[in-house]
């Protein structure tokens, strides 16, 4: 469905994304994370057709990104919802259906569909006099007018209360069930979690790894155990009236336990800490790693 | 460039600020607009009644002087029949039998006219031994009427030869022009010359007023048709200053001065205009909230055509609106006063889409409008001034109005020189704008002038794509060094040749140093030597070609100033083939050598860039003065 091949972006001297290649299958939900100025907001353009690459490919449905055709099949969102804040939702939606050629009366049955489904009760009211939480609404709502098997979502929640963000995320997880490509960008990583099949941390303007989660924590992640004593052990912290200490596998599990019995205590609990997405981001993209490097001549934009 | 998404988004941004606009507002605005409209109409209908009855005359109803001072709302006639007027003694009676003297003002009358014996006496109210200044102002507003009065009085008499016996032929010339010898009688031809009655006012009626208050009157006035203005004759005399009688005195060269005012009610609309579209324009940058029309599946294209439509369709609706209010008051314009607005109207738009283009905020866009309104406005009026003396003028679209309203003939040539130019920047100034209408460099904050050289740039992939960006600044050059003949013109030519000489070699070396520097600024090419050669030849070649469009002032003779040869260097007089062949290939050396000493400076930085630059200027200053001056 999408086909990101070596994509590379430059502004003037500095490099945004670099070699960047990844593959998105239809009715997906693939996930772009990273830390700020990471070269996510710019994949994204570009797989929106708004950006030109400065080298490499992208391809949806085997046609180019920026080619009008693919444009009709595309909804984006981007991380602010830019609205026309004199005009209503209404009106806002029609226009934008207008450009997509939807038909009048498909596009009314379609923005009032959306519009009921996103709970959004004003219709007709300026959208200068409502509140970002609405706007968002008016936003997404905008992103479907054209009914697109491809949605592009960069921060989808961002700057929302908790209670609009969780709508908008279970709003996501809707349009993924009913099968459309979805790809995602979040700093909130429980919410790719939620929502995500697969997902690809940047740094850098890299790609630095990708998969599923699983995947990801088998590779990146490790297993820890938390072991707790009745007596203090070498690297052990005190946690209330018993000892903790953390290991990595059972043969350091049974030294624990070994120091625990020489000196007249014992081995209380064991639990297992499986990795999570936070720990391989922060993992990942920690500017130690050798995919965390600055690209040469690339500056902090 | 698909028509219905062209008329979908020119509907929407018509329409999208609508909801926004209050309605009480706009009723007060349509009502304020309809309240001045109205009020113009009976002002330019019945005229304008400030002065009406402001001196009061005291004259009997059958002394010669009642008609024209009854005829003239200036003035209220007071049948005083000769009670409670003191006089004094009038002076001696001039040739006009008209005696001026005073009389015991009491403020009921400014003036008191008698007959007495055959003769009249006019009397000025005094106070305190001296006549009142309303007095003598009202004693001057007599004489002029009364004047009027018996021009009007000959042009309404049948046997025209009594009335005007003698006929004088004007004609106003080019001053650098040339014209061949008349025969007598001829009544000359053209915009500049007509032929007219004159003849010497009667005193048929109330006769002349002596000249001042010494009491020496003349029989008659000189009366008579004397043409000042001949193509103001068959425009419509909006403000009655259209003269058909006077003195001798009276022959001045001719000024359009109401063409010109009626022509600023064509460029108003335009500066309002452009306040609008600028701001949505800019609105569209600001916050990005022009990212979702991007990545819609409409072309760039169409997004700027769309906007901009509605505001040339309200720009040359008005232009028609205003065409037909002239024609309905019995003014000339039609269709050229339309189309000869369309350039300038593009010309309006294109500049500031450019600068809502460039500008970061609001209040910068504020300061470019405003600056390209006073541009284009002089732009505009400047060479329009010289409409009807000078080839010159031709430099403005508005020029064409002027003619238009004046019913003046205007030849296909003259039309292509007026509108080419203008329209050619206007096409220019879009294709830059359009150039930066993309999402890497629409959002970003950037000066204008790093702006500016984005937009060069953004037409800039190797050294020989300076060609054609160069050649694109060509119109720009043109524009800008006509309007520098049309303000030089007019001085001396010991002072007008030097100083255009300066002028065009600082404009035509920016025009190919800028976007040179802009390639290197944007890394387009290497900064060697080589490459900087390759890059100013590429920039001379293509403007020394561009240039060749200006033989485009061919069309108007416009090389018949000296002034304009001196800028455009034709040449064309020069007879000897060796001469005009040097003086085809120099220009191409010399844009050569001095683009490639700009690329050399250029390519080392930008202070070397302005050391550059500067040395190009004086390379081309130095070939002006050495080569022009001595040759053409």
């Amino acid at each position: 469905m999408i086909e990101v091949c070596d994509l590379r972006k430059e502004y003037g001297g500095f490099v945004a994304v670099e070699g960047s290649s990844f593959r998105v299958d239809r009715g997906e939900v693939f996930g772009i994370i990273g830390p700020n100025g990471a070269g996510k907001t710019t994949t994204l353009k570009a797989l929106a057709g708004l950006l030109e690459p400065t080298s490499g490919t992208i391809t949806i449905d085997g046609k180019r990104a920026d080619s009008r055709e693919t444009r009709r099949l595309l909804g984006f969102l981007p991380e602010e919802s830019p609205l026309y804040e004199e005009m209503s939702p209404r009106s806002y939606l029609r226009f934008f259906a207008d450009l997509y050629d939807v038909p009048r009366d498909v596009a009314d049955d379609r923005i009032g569909r959306t519009l009921d489904r996103l709970e959004l009760a004003h219709r007709d009211r300026a959208l200068g006099d409502m509140s970002k939480g609405m706007k968002r609404k008016v936003a997404i709502a905008r992103s479907l007018v054209n009914d697109p098997d491809v949605l592009i979502y960069d921060e989808p929640a961002s700057g929302l209360d908790p209670l609009t963000t969780k709508y908008i995320i279970e709003f996501t997880r809707e349009l993924a069930a009913e099968g459309r490509t979805i790809v995602f960008s979040a700093h909130n990583l429980y919410h790719v979690e939620e929502v995500c099949d697969r997902i690809a941390i940047m740094n850098e303007g890299r790609i630095v790894t990708e998969g599923s989660l699983p995947e990801l924590k088998s590779t990146h992640g490790e297993t820890v155990y938390h072991v707790f004593t009745t007596v203090e052990v070498p690297d052990a912290t005190a946690e209330g009236d018993r000892y903790r200490r953390t290991v990595e596998d059972m043969d350091e599990l049974d030294a624990v336990r070994e120091a625990a019995i020489d000196r007249g205590g014992r081995l209380e609990d064991v639990r297992t800490v499986e990795p999570s997405l936070e720990g391989l981001f922060l993992d990942v993209a920690s500017p130690e790693r050798p995919g965390g490097e600055k690209p040469p001549g690339a500056t902090e934009g | 460039m698909r028509p219905r998404t062209l008329l979908r988004i020119a509907r929407w941004e018509s329409t999208k600020g609508l909801g926004g606009i209050d309605r009480g507002a706009v009723a007060v605005a349509v009502a304020a607009v309809a309240f001045v409209l109205a009020v113009g109409a009976v002002a330019v209908t019945g005229g304008v009644a400030l002065e009406d009855g402001i001196y009061r005359v005291g004259v009997s109803e059958d002394a010669a002087y009642h008609d024209p001072v009854a005829a003239d709302p200036t003035f209220a006639a007071v049948d005083t029949d000769g009670r409670n007027v003191d006089t004094g003694p009038p002076t001696p009676a001039g040739d006009g039998g008209v005696a001026i003297g005073g009389f015991r003002g009491d403020g009921r009358i400014d003036l008191y006219v008698e007959e007495r014996a055959g003769r009249t006496e006019i009397y000025v109210a005094f106070f305190d031994g001296e006549p009142t200044e309303k007095g003598l102002a009202a004693l001057a507003a007599l004489r002029t009427s009364v004047g009027r009065y018996n021009d009007a009085l000959m042009r309404a008499e049948d046997n025209r030869t009594a009335a005007f016996p003698v006929t004088v032929s004007i004609r106003f010339l080019d001053r650098s022009g040339t014209v061949a010898a008349e025969t007598p009688g001829d009544g000359g031809g053209g915009r500049s010359g007509s032929a007219v009655d004159g003849g010497n006012g009667g005193a048929d009626a109330a006769g002349g007023i002596g000249d001042g208050a010494t009491g020496t009157g003349e029989s008659g006035g000189m009366g008579g048709d004397t043409a000042v203005d001949a193509a103001s004759f068959g425009a419509f005399d909006l403000f009655g200053t259209s003269s058909t009688t006077g003195s001798p005195s009276d022959i001045r060269p001719p000024f359009p001065f109401q063409s010109l005012v009626l022509a600023f009610l064509f460029v108003l609309p335009l500066n309002f205009l452009i306040q609008a579209y600028g701001s949505s324009m800019l609105s569209e940058r600001l916050n990005r909230r022009g990212e979702l029309l991007l990545v819609a599946p409409v072309g760039r294209g169409e997004i700027v055509v769309g906007k901009t439509l509605p505001y040339l369709a309200a720009a040359l609706g008005i232009t028609a609106a205003i065409v037909g209010g002239l024609w309905l008051l019995g003014s000339g314009g039609g269709p050229l006063s339309v189309l000869a607005v369309v350039p300038l109207a593009l010309l309006f738009f294109g500049t500031t889409f450019l600068a809502a283009m460039f500008a970061r905020s609001f209040k910068e866009l504020t300061f470019l409008t405003v600056t390209i309104s006073t541009l284009l406005t002089t732009y505009a009026f400047v060479p329009a001034i010289f409409a009807e003396t000078s080839q010159v003028a031709f430099v403005s679209p508005l020029t064409l109005v002027i003619m238009d309203l004046t019913h003046a003939e205007v030849s296909a040539g003259e039309i292509a020189f007026s509108l080419g130019p203008a329209t050619l920047v206007a096409v220019i100034c879009f294709s830059l704008g359009f150039g930066i209408y993309r999402e890497e460099d629409l959002f970003t904050q950037r000066p204008v002038h790093l702006k500016t050289l984005d937009a060069l740039a953004s037409r800039i992939h190797r050294p020989r794509s300076v060609a054609l960006v160069v050649a694109l600044l060509v119109p720009f050059v043109f524009v800008a060094e006509l309007l520098a003949v049309a303000v030089l013109f007019a001085l001396p030519v010991t002072f007008s040749i030097p100083l255009i000489f300066g002028t065009i070699a600082v404009i035509e070396e920016l025009a190919k140093g800028i976007p040179i520097y802009a390639g290197y600024v944007h890394a387009r090419y290497g900064r060697t030597l080589a490459v900087a050669a390759a890059v100013g030849s590429a920039s001379g070649i293509g403007f020394f070609l561009a240039e060749k469009m200006t033989l485009a002032i061919q069309f108007v003779g416009l090389p018949g100033l000296a002034v304009a040869d001196a800028a455009f260097q034709t040449g064309l007089g020069a007879g000897d083939p060796a001469i005009v062949a040097l003086l085809v290939l120099a220009p191409l050396a010399l844009h050569v050598v001095t683009a490639t000493l700009t690329a050399i400076g250029a390519s080392r930085g930008r202070r070397l860039f302005g050391i550059g630059l500067g040395a190009a200027i004086l390379v081309h200053l130095a070939y002006n003065v050495a080569v022009v001056s001595t040759v053409v």
